[in-house]
């Protein structure tokens, strides 16, 4: 019997995916546990199993495609069967619901026809929040409310299958163009917006320089660029560099080393140890943990730590979420346990967003000082250095200690460089005093 | 209706004549030396001196009012100044006899009659009583100005400088006023004094003033009870209501034992010839003779006579022979007190409507002028002694206006320091399980009562095995009001219920029935059809310290008590800056199946009103825990019940409605059911409406409505409807109020600004047509029905797909009714 097979759904926050690779095509028998295809979203690479054996009769959609999760994508079964059952329904649903909200209108109009059609756009407050919050365009809303008001339904279902802005891009987003969406969560970005409606696009499609080798930006790596661009472009971004004795850090860990097994505790790093005293030192800067919306701050209660993984696909930060109010040892098992998630591709998109400060380590790689890229919103990011030995005078003894490197960038449109300069004060001397810090 | 009491046909049908006695008419005619054995030298003296005083008071206002100056002291005083310059002989007559457990109520010139009553009762109180009064009294914070600034060589001359300074510092609105300036020249009082509420309503003292002779009988308190009241008030109908009230029959044929007998109470008409530019004799009243009014009330014609105001001797020897009719039980009397005022009815009158001559003829028979001279004929002092005394009188008054005019003394209460200083005495809100420690007058144990043990057999849940419990066998939605006051009435000894059908018959709606078997007349009884009295001597029962529930029957009524239940029962408090309480229950129903003129929801009208709590309980659970609440309080409660739902039993409280005490929170709004697309919000009976609206929504439309019963009115504590409706982002209010004017309207406003962002659509109200209630067989297009709540979401809210309305909810059909009106 043909057995579909459909986009999964990989985490609460993900409304579609990209097809990024199909590894069968029609035609060619599937054995169960056959890689069929691989899909992504911004944040992550996954692959798509087989899970019966037979033929590939049929795929809806084509690599590149922006499919929503859920949607059927592709049919195995035995030669000759009739899939015509399976058939993607997408298109046809909404141009169906399209008329029927269009009849139901009709029907309401009857007593107030008058009324539709208004200059301004009616919304309901409600409607209009949502549709704020998720940055889809409203001119795209059926409105199916009293008078021809748009409500929250209509949010609703543009949500699920309309066209949406990133907050960056919602400024000088033109309502009603069309343009590729390779923003998070399929959202048209300034990126997008840049590269000019989609007519223009498939017309600069095709200039391919032979004398390189083609290698396809992954979806990842756009995203990071993306990113990594847009925060430098958005951000007055501006980079502090201190240092610490790392004695007492040092001390503790190699304490932990000695006698953590025993005591059931996990390999708790240098990192882990910089992540643990930026929770702690956090409380008392919330500028730092925040994120900036321009019109306002949103100041957080609790710090959620975005730790910047490096991977094969490219760089990954996932989020430990409520970090303030973790144990040293619980941080250091689910850094590590994000951090297998990521290199494995495995990771659930939703561990990937809701960050409220960043922490990033090039430490182990010898740097001895960098400025990392805000993350944005976030209004900050730490960069973990490496160890230097140094000297320091003590009762007028020159004595040698080992020193480590951190480095803060900071958005100086939403921070100063003075609250900046004193967050990196305490955090040092938390690091240096670790032991006090433990016990607060 | 007494079974004891035969109407018999024959006697009824007999034929014969009404007799009336003769009314006296200014019969006193005792001279200065007849009278020398009934009073001292000194005695005849201070009835001059209490007059001088009160002369200059009114005199010292008059010259403020018109000339911006006293004595060469500049104050402007903006507010109102009702004289009785003239009247002195007759309120300093009146208060001779009189000590602080006499009460006396007022009108809106009475100031003469505070100083008369206050100057009397300060001769017979002790020095220690009088300093326990002064001291305690807001913690001695007035005495503390009149201490200060005033010499005073004992207690009873620092408390006439006492007396004269917080009545005129309550004139002047000050914070050491008498009641903190917040009732002003018309509401002054002082109850230490016996000194009670006088009233800015024509008339409006008379049925409070019978209430307080209510709450003396009934809880067998010493002391006499007078309303004064203009010769004007004749004409107001709640003063007839009064004197009905005060000669029921059942007071000496009904009531028993140590409660038998007349109330104690005195209609004194201050008869000075007008009311505003009015003339009351040869203008707008008809009576020739005012004392010929009691004649037409009770066979004792009320005791009724005319006397002399401007001899204050004359008045002394009636309040002596009437007040011992009272004491003898034979109350109430009527008294015409002719007396005159010099003064117009306000500075502002220019006495346009008499003649100079009338006036120049009554000022010469003045009586501080006639009274004068009588006592120096009958050598009781020279006349030196009264220019002393008018000295006197003159240098206390200037004192008392300079020490009431210093802001730096006498401080305005300061609204921008302290912004909440008048909402804190809105409402007393304190909880008084009992007015009084005495054993409550009781005929049955709880248990015996009849009633109470046909209750005890009933099921207190509605359902039972998850099926309805049968009417008959169900604790209904009457059964848990009348659990409320019949536990009430075995713990606070003060608590009567009276109202139009209360006692044999049970009320109109069988609540009451079983209290006739276990309380005597004295506690529950029927009262005339008199809404104005039955508030308005609730009113002072409970400003005298009793607890009262009276009904009204139908919530239509109320109109009948408009100035008690809109101008007495909500004010009081805050006029007497938190010196009264008001633990007054107020119950009204909501009516269906009668029309136009008994079948609506005045909710909104009483809401209105600052002072009154307004609830609407529709469940035995919330009905028992509200009544409960309301009883022990000490606020004004309008308590609404539905004749709808009188039998309906308990459908929401799991286990049924308790046996034991509980009370629901005045105020909280009761979540009936849960949901998570659009809540609905009702007042009153529509709540089992909206119950089956939901059904439909739910099984057709697939719409899941929250279903909040407001259950009071005010106060009201919107986070939960406002937390509902963040959920649902929308909101249908429904009661069957008439929609124009409706409180759901001042509620679906509040929704809107407190969670505009929230809201998909704007709140929508649904409630009964603006239009007289048809009968029974159209109620269904004049009260909301399940299918309005349907069409209104449909069409204004949200649109339901394949829904076909029945009512028309569109901007046009609403723009059209409130074009015309309807």
């Amino acid at each position: 019997m043909a057995t579909v097979v459909i986009m999964p759904r990989q985490g609460n926050s993900v409304e579609s995916c990209i097809v990024a690779k199909w590894h069968k095509q029609v035609g060619d028998s599937v054995k169960e546990g056959d890689l069929l295809f691989t899909y992504e979203t911004d944040k992550a690479t996954f692959d798509e199993e087989a899970t019966i054996n037979g033929t590939l009769l049929v795929t809806f959609f084509e690599e590149g495609d922006d499919v929503p999760v859920l949607e059927n994508m592709c049919v195995i079964g035995e030669s000759g069967e009739d899939i015509s059952s399976f058939a993607s329904q997408k298109e046809d649903d909404i141009s169906k619901k399209t008329i029927v909200q269009e009849s139901e209108v009709k029907e309401q109009v009857v007593e107030t026809t008058s009324e539709t059609k208004a200059d301004t756009t009616k919304i309901s407050p409600r409607a209009k929040n949502k549709a704020n919050k998720a940055n889809v365009d409203i001119s795209y809303a059926t409105p199916s409310g009293p008078k021809g008001r748009i409500i929250e339904r209509d949010i609703d279902i543009l949500i699920k299958e309309g066209i949406k802005v990133t907050p960056a891009a919602s400024e000088t987003y033109e309502q009603g163009s069309s343009y590729e969406a390779t923003g998070i969560g399929g959202r048209i970005s300034t990126i997008d917006l840049e590269r000019g409606p989609i007519s223009e696009l498939t017309d600069n499609k095709g200039d391919v320089i032979s004398e390189y080798e083609e290698v396809k930006t992954t979806n990842i790596r756009k995203m990071i660029a993306k990113a990594m661009h847009n925060s430098l472009a958005t951000m007055a971004q501006l980079t502090l560099n201190t240092s610490f004795d790392a004695t007492a850090i040092l001390e503790y860990r190699k304490m932990i080393k000695a006698n953590g097994e025993a005591l059931g505790l996990s390999n708790i790093t240098i990192n882990d140890l910089v992540v643990y005293a930026v929770s702690r030192t956090l409380a008392s800067h919330r500028t730092l943990n925040a994120h900036n919306m321009e019109d306002y701050m949103k100041l957080f209660n609790t710090v959620h730590m975005g730790v910047a993984i490096d991977t094969d696909r490219g760089l990954m930060v996932p989020t430990i979420f409520n970090c303030d109010l973790k144990s040293l040892d619980n941080i250091s098992i689910e850094t590590k346990a994000l951090a297998a998630k990521c290199k494995e591709g495995t990771i659930s998109p939703d561990l990937l967003t809701g960050g409220t400060f960043t922490v990033t380590n090039l430490g182990a790689l010898g740097i001895e000082s960098f400025t990392p890229v805000v993350n944005p919103p976030q209004t900050a990011i730490l960069g973990i250095c490496g160890l230097e030995t140094k000297v320091k005078v003590v009762n007028e003894d020159i004595k040698a200690y080992q020193s480590m490197g951190l480095s803060l960038t900071i958005d100086h449109r939403a921070v100063d460089g003075a609250p900046g300069a004193k967050f990196l004060k305490d955090l040092c001397a938390n690091l240096e005093n670790f032991a006090v810090l433990l016990a607060k | 209706m007494p079974k004891s009491q035969f109407i018999d046909p024959f006697e009824i049908r007999k034929s014969g004549k009404i007799k009336f006695k003769d009314i006296d008419v200014n019969q006193y005619s005792k001279s200065i030396e007849e009278e020398k054995s009934n009073f001292t030298n000194d005695q005849f003296m201070t009835i001059f001196k209490d007059m001088a005083v009160i002369r200059e008071f009114e005199s010292m206002l008059n010259a403020i009012k018109t000339t911006g100056q006293y004595n060469g002291i500049e104050y402007n005083h903006p507010g109102p100044a009702h004289l009785s310059i003239g009247q002195e002989a007759s309120s300093v007559g009146q208060a001779y006899l009189l000590d602080e457990k006499d009460y006396i109520f007022g009108s809106h010139r009475s100031h003469g009659e505070i100083l008369a009553k206050g100057l009397s009762a300060i001769v017979k109180l002790d020095d220690k009583a009088l300093m326990d009064i002064m001291e305690s009294y807001f913690d001695g914070k007035i005495l503390r100005v009149v201490e200060a600034n005033r010499r005073n060589d004992c207690v009873k001359e620092l408390a006439v400088s006492f007396l004269i300074y917080g009545t005129l510092a309550e004139i002047f609105a000050r914070e050491t006023g008498f009641h903190r300036g917040l009732g002003g020249s018309m509401h002054a009082f002082f109850t230490p004094f016996g000194i009670y509420p006088n009233n800015a309503i024509v008339g409006g003292s008379a049925d409070i003033a019978t209430g307080a002779a209510l709450f003396k009988k009934v809880n067998l308190k010493e002391g006499i009870v007078i309303a004064n009241i203009g010769d004007a008030s004749l004409g107001c109908g709640p003063v007839w209501e009064a004197m009905a009230f005060a000669s029921m029959d059942q007071f000496n044929k009904l009531w028993e034992g140590a409660y038998k007998g007349g109330l104690p109470i005195i209609f004194n008409f201050f008869n000075n010839q007008y009311g505003m530019g009015g003339q009351t004799n040869g203008e707008t009243m008809g009576y020739e003779y005012l004392a010929r009014f009691g004649a037409g009330v009770n066979p004792d014609q009320m005791h009724s006579e005319r006397i002399d105001g401007f001899n204050p001797l004359a008045v002394i020897d009636a309040i002596k022979r009437k007040k011992q009719i009272l004491l003898d039980k034979k109350g109430p009397v009527l008294l015409d007190t002719i007396t005159y005022r010099f003064s117009g009815h306000s500075p502002s009158d220019a006495s346009a409507y008499r003649s100079k001559e009338e006036i120049e003829a009554w000022m010469k028979q003045d009586s501080l002028l006639t009274y004068r001279q009588q006592l120096i004929e009958a050598k009781v002092a020279s006349d030196s002694e009264f220019e002393k005394i008018l000295n006197m009188a003159k240098e206390i008054i200037t004192e008392t206006m300079k020490l009431a005019i210093d802001t730096e003394k006498s401080p305005r209460m300061n609204l921008v320091t302290n912004p909440k200083a008048i909402e804190d005495l809105m409402f007393s809100n304190e909880k008084i399980e009992k007015m009084s420690d005495a054993k409550p007058s009781i005929i049955l144990k709880k248990e015996d009562n009849p009633r109470v043990k046909q209750i005890a057999k009933k099921e207190r849940s509605g359902y039972k095995d998850g099926k309805l419990v049968s009417k008959n066998k169900v604790f209904q939605f009457r059964d848990a009001v009348f659990e409320a006051i019949n536990d009430k009435f075995y713990i606070d000894p003060t608590l009567i219920a009276y109202g139009e059908e209360n006692r044999h018959w049970g009320g109109a709606f069988a609540v009451y029935r079983g209290l006739t078997e276990s309380l005597p007349y004295n506690r529950i009884f029927n009262s005339p059809i008199s809404e104005a009295a039955i508030v308005g001597t609730a009113v002072g029962y409970g400003l005298s310290g009793g607890r009262a529930v009276v009904e009204l029957m139908y919530c239509d009524f109320l109109g009948r008590a408009g100035d008690e239940v809109f101008n007495q029962l909500p004010k009081w408090q805050a006029m007497s800056a938190g010196v009264l309480k008001m633990p007054v229950v107020i119950r009204v129903s909501v009516g269906s199946k009668y029309g136009a003129q008994h079948s609506q929801d005045w909710t909104s009208l009483v809401a209105h009103v600052p002072g009154l709590k307004v609830v609407f309980p529709v469940t035995p659970y919330d009905a028992k825990g509200l009544m409960n609440n309301a009883l022990m309080g000490t606020d004004p409660v309008i308590f609404f019940e539905s004749q709808r739902l009188y039998d309906v039993g308990e459908l929401f409280q799991e286990d049924g409605v308790p046996t034991e005490y509980y009370e629901v929170e005045m105020g909280d709004p009761d979540i009936k059911k849960q949901g998570s697309d659009i809540t609905i919000l009702t007042v009153g009976a529509t709540l089992y409406k909206a119950l089956e609206a939901a059904k439909t929504l739910e099984s057709k439309y697939g719409v899941s409505a929250e279903i909040i019963d407001a259950r009071s009115i005010v106060p009201f504590n919107y986070e939960k409807v406002i937390e509902s409706v963040k959920k649902t982002g929308r909101i249908l209010l429904a009661s069957d109020a008439c929609e124009r004017g409706s409180h759901l309207k001042d509620m679906a406003q509040t929704i809107s600004e407190l969670a505009f962002d929230y809201l998909d659509a704007p709140p929508v109200v649904i409630g009964a047509r603006n239009w007289i209630t048809p009968a029974h067989e159209y109620e269904d297009s004049f009260f909301p029905q399940p299918s309005w709540f349907i069409d209104a979401i449909h069409q204004k809210i949200l649109p339901l797909k394949g829904h076909v309305s029945t009512m028309n909810y569109t901007d046009n059909e609403q723009l059209r009714q409130n074009k015309l009106g309807v």
